[in-house]
């Protein structure tokens, strides 16, 4: 055993300039040190905004100009890589340091077949040429775990699946024999079911190659599954370091400790997430009564207020002269209901077709087969426009993408009270403190009202869109991912508003999520959907602690274990 | 409501980010804007009225620059065959022109920008009746267009201003369709039509203020293009009439004399056209380069 460890950094500063003449300075990384040993597998955690990147990038001389590295040290095997020339950098890049990006779709050349980048990368950091390349790189692949190893090298990165193509680029990044890689989120762009997986094959090559990897992540539960040792990065800073058992379930700083409390927890339901600082609301009043009205129906006898039949979508590929159109068949014969006041979760994994049944609901997709039924009637066949109309705005949606959400030309009032002025449903007088006021009640500040939605952040615009729902006072809201965008703290704030709200206005929500944890925290009853199809429609708990079917045990296995502050 | 005081201090904010640190840009704002003044006012600072033939005198035909008229003043720029004082003639010829080029690339844009947002909302027959009128337009010479037109319709600055406008739509609509649909894939345009809101406001409050900035990056481009285009037509005899001359015209009058050592008739209103062009162009390429972060990118390194 020696005591040099494989990489070394001191004190490291990055700076990025905030104005042109370089006075104001943002400091993307303050004073940070960290140690990484030989097959040892370290991880960086923090939200966006921390750094973690940016320490990735210094390691490997990658920093994007205008980034500045301005002082500390980083040495590797005991030879400082700060200040290498490009030519140096070069060598070391993927021969002895390896990268992993975080979407493999963009990190593989899309007109080259994966044989001819893997030999590439043999080529150019080995001496093996030819036939020895092409049998080392089948080599490379097998031990990525990459199946039908020698089949693969024909094809091309959009024939294979995600997670394939990550294996690949692991095998990529393997070809050298590096002492260590950079993975910078390697599973965020995957489902789950893969991202446990490519974790299991990042472990493995880890202990069988001896590389240390720097796993760069926002993901608690793949820290907790995958490293030995943490660190706790906030806005640049050093918040705190330690063996990863010990960091996540028994953190010192205060900061860690809200961090881990908004991981939402798939063993267990809790009322709210139990967040230490969280302000209390500001009440309000004068508008209170125009959001309360109309909601005397008992909300506590289980009525049923949607009921989906049968429901399928078929999209068609756009027929040509060459080849006739194609059907896709996006939601199959699908079949729910949904009682007042409870909220239901549809999970599943990317093209399961759990929001095309959202947008069907909400009229922005026309339903190809079967029925939906709200409050008792089919919304097509309602003819009286003004009963139709109240029937439409009923239904609202909290929508995935924050920044997309709102009209960028429209200050955050307007964009709560446009439609409400347009059908009106308020006093264009009224509209300015209306919109105040549901600010508030989402927790904003009331003068905020004024300013245009890029002032805001990814969770405050969130927030605003959760406003403009309330606004036309409905009773269904349908919610899509409402927080994948969205840092894990901001996520369990925007998550105990949303049952806040629930409980206010007795709202009853449809909660569409590819997160499990975020469904156990949220739903009554889930729907697990697959292939357009609902495998498995039960309680809470029955899907949680019973699953019957098999893809719902396999997703839940798949799920990277976390068990939460440990409780003192 | 509105706070316009507010609104024009933006405004200037971003006209001097643009500008600022570019100098041959400024130039070209600061020798536009004199253009536009000159032209605005020229009724009133021109020596003569070219258009009132009463003033106009034959023994002062032909005379070359700095030459003293019969009624004792200077001509800085000479004049021509029928006495016309060629700065006089120059200074309305360039109110035609920039009136003419402003109307059609205005009337145009926004005929563009309608049937361009038009064809992005409503889609299926009334885009395809809209896109394909618009590469039949592209297919055809611009040129030899405003010429049909102008054979067909006869000469006046109504007509040459409607033949412009022929030119000016179709790159306008193709472009803010475009930028349309990809606004329209945007979750805002999904809240806008859960709740309700009409096709016409989708298009007016949230469509056509979301995609119309690299329409506006364009029209810089387009007048400048519309005052040559109108050069060239009324220097071919199909453009303005005779009585009321644009530049192109005045060039066209030149054009006899060039070789019989009468250089200043054509060359004067020659070097005015160019330089005014020259000047939108160089205002343009800023405009561009500012709105394109790639262009400014490459110029970085």
């Amino acid at each position: 055993m020696n005591n040099t460890p494989l990489l070394k950094i001191n004190n490291l500063t990055v700076t990025y300039p905030l104005n042109s003449e370089g006075s104001d300075v943002l400091k993307a990384l303050d004073n940070i040190s960290l140690k990484v040993n030989s097959g040892q597998i370290i991880g960086i955690v923090g939200e966006s905004g921390a750094g973690k990147s940016t320490i990735g990038k210094a390691i490997l001389g990658l920093l994007d100009p205008p980034a500045k590295l301005v002082s500390g040290e980083i040495r590797f095997l005991g030879n400082s890589l700060v200040g290498l020339s490009e030519a140096q950098f070069e060598s070391l890049r993927g021969n002895q340091i390896g990268y992993i990006y975080q979407n493999p779709m963009t990190a593989l050349n899309p007109v080259l077949t994966i044989g001819e980048q893997v030999t590439e990368a043999i080529e150019a950091n080995t001496n093996m040429r030819g036939k020895n390349a092409r049998e080392y790189a089948i080599q490379l692949l097998e031990r990525a775990d990459v199946s039908f190893a020698e089949d693969r090298l024909q094809k091309y990165p959009h024939q294979l699946s995600g997670g394939l193509c990550q294996r690949i680029v692991f095998a990529i990044a393997i070809a050298a024999k590096p002492k260590l890689i950079i993975a910078d989120e390697p599973t965020t762009a995957l489902d789950v079911t893969v991202q446990s997986s490519v974790l299991q094959t990042l472990i493995k090559l880890s202990q069988e190659e001896d590389i240390a990897i720097i796993l760069i992540t926002h993901d608690i539960g793949v820290v907790s599954e995958t490293c030995d040792y943490v660190y706790v990065l906030r806005n640049g800073k050093h918040i705190e370091q330690g063996a990863t058992v010990q960091v996540l379930e028994k953190p010192m700083q205060e900061y860690t400790r809200s961090l881990m409390a908004s991981v939402p927890l798939i063993e267990k339901r809790l009322h709210r997430f139990a967040l230490p600082n969280e302000g209390k609301m500001e009440g309000i009043s004068t508008h209170l009564g125009y959001l309360q009205e109309d909601r005397k129906e008992d909300f506590s006898s289980n009525k049923t207020i949607l009921k989906v039949t049968n429901i399928s979508k078929t999209f068609y590929t756009p027929s040509t002269l060459f080849k006739p159109k194609e059907a896709f068949k996006a939601v199959r014969n699908v079949s729910f209901s949904v009682n007042r006041g409870e909220t239901v979760g549809i999970v599943g994994e990317s093209g399961s077709g759990k929001s095309t049944i959202g947008r069907m609901i909400l009229g922005l997709e026309d339903i190809t087969e079967g029925n939906v039924v709200y409050k008792g009637k089919d919304i097509n066949s309602i003819t009286n426009s003004e009963e139709r109309l109240a029937h439409y705005l009923s239904i609202q949606c909290i929508f995935q993408d924050p920044y997309s959400s709102l009209n960028p030309r429209m200050t955050a009032g307007e964009n709560i009270t446009y439609g409400l002025k347009i059908h009106k449903l308020i006093d264009p007088k009224n509209a300015k403190s209306l919109a105040q006021d549901l600010m508030v009640l989402v927790g904003l500040q009331r003068q905020d009202a004024d300013k245009l939605p890029h002032s805001f952040s990814g969770g405050e615009r969130q927030r605003i869109g959760i406003a403009r729902a309330l606004g036309y006072r409905p009773d269904f809201i349908f919610c899509d991912e409402p927080t994948s965008a969205l840092d894990v703290s901001v996520q369990a704030n925007l998550l105990n508003l949303l049952k806040d709200l629930q409980e206010q206005f007795s709202l009853t929500l449809l909660f569409v999520s590819h997160d499990l944890a975020v469904i156990r925290q949220m739903c009554d009853r889930v729907i697990v959907m697959k292939d357009g199809e609902a495998l498995e429609n039960g309680s809470n708990e029955n899907i949680f602690e019973q699953p019957k079917h098999a893809y719902t045990r396999s997703l839940l296995d798949a799920m990277p274990k976390f068990q939460g502050l440990a409780q003192s | 409501m509105i706070d316009y005081k507010k609104k024009l201090v933006t405004l200037s904010l971003q006209i001097k980010s643009i500008f600022s640190g570019h100098p041959i840009a400024i130039a070209g704002l600061i020798g536009f804007v004199i253009f536009v003044l000159t032209a605005l006012l020229a009724p009133w600072i021109a020596p003569q009225n070219p258009y009132d033939l009463m003033v106009l005198d034959i023994m002062d035909g032909l005379l070359p620059p700095l030459s003293k008229l019969g009624n004792g003043t200077t001509s800085w720029l000479g004049t021509d065959a029928v006495g016309r004082d060629i700065l006089s003639a120059v200074m309305y010829g360039l109110r035609l022109s920039l009136f003419v080029a402003f109307m059609a690339t205005t009337v145009g844009s926004i005929i563009g920008v309608f049937l361009g947002l038009l064809a992005a909302v409503k889609g299926g027959w009334v885009e395809s009746v809209i896109m394909r009128a618009v590469d039949l337009k592209v297919s055809f010479p611009g040129i030899l267009l405003a010429l049909m037109m102008l054979a067909i319709f006869g000469t006046g600055v109504d007509k040459i201003i409607y033949a412009l406008i022929i030119g000016v739509w179709a790159s306008k609509a193709r472009l803010t369709r475009s930028s349309a649909l990809s606004e329209m894939q945007k979750e805002y345009i999904d809240a806008a039509r859960i709740s309700a809101i009409p096709n016409w406001r989708i298009m007016l409050k949230f469509l056509l203020p979301n995609s119309i900035a690299p329409v506006l990056v364009m029209i810089p481009m387009s007048l400048s293009g519309c005052i040559g285009a109108e050069a060239t037509l009324s220097f071919l005899g199909v453009g303005v009439p005779i009585t009321e001359p644009s530049l192109g015209l005045l060039i066209a009058n030149g054009n006899d004399y060039l070789l019989s050592g009468k250089w200043w008739i054509s060359i004067f209103p020659g070097v005015v056209l160019v330089s005014l062009v020259l000047c939108i162009n160089v205002v343009a390429d800023r405009i561009r380069e500012h709105n394109n972060p790639f262009l400014k990118s490459m110029n970085m390194q």
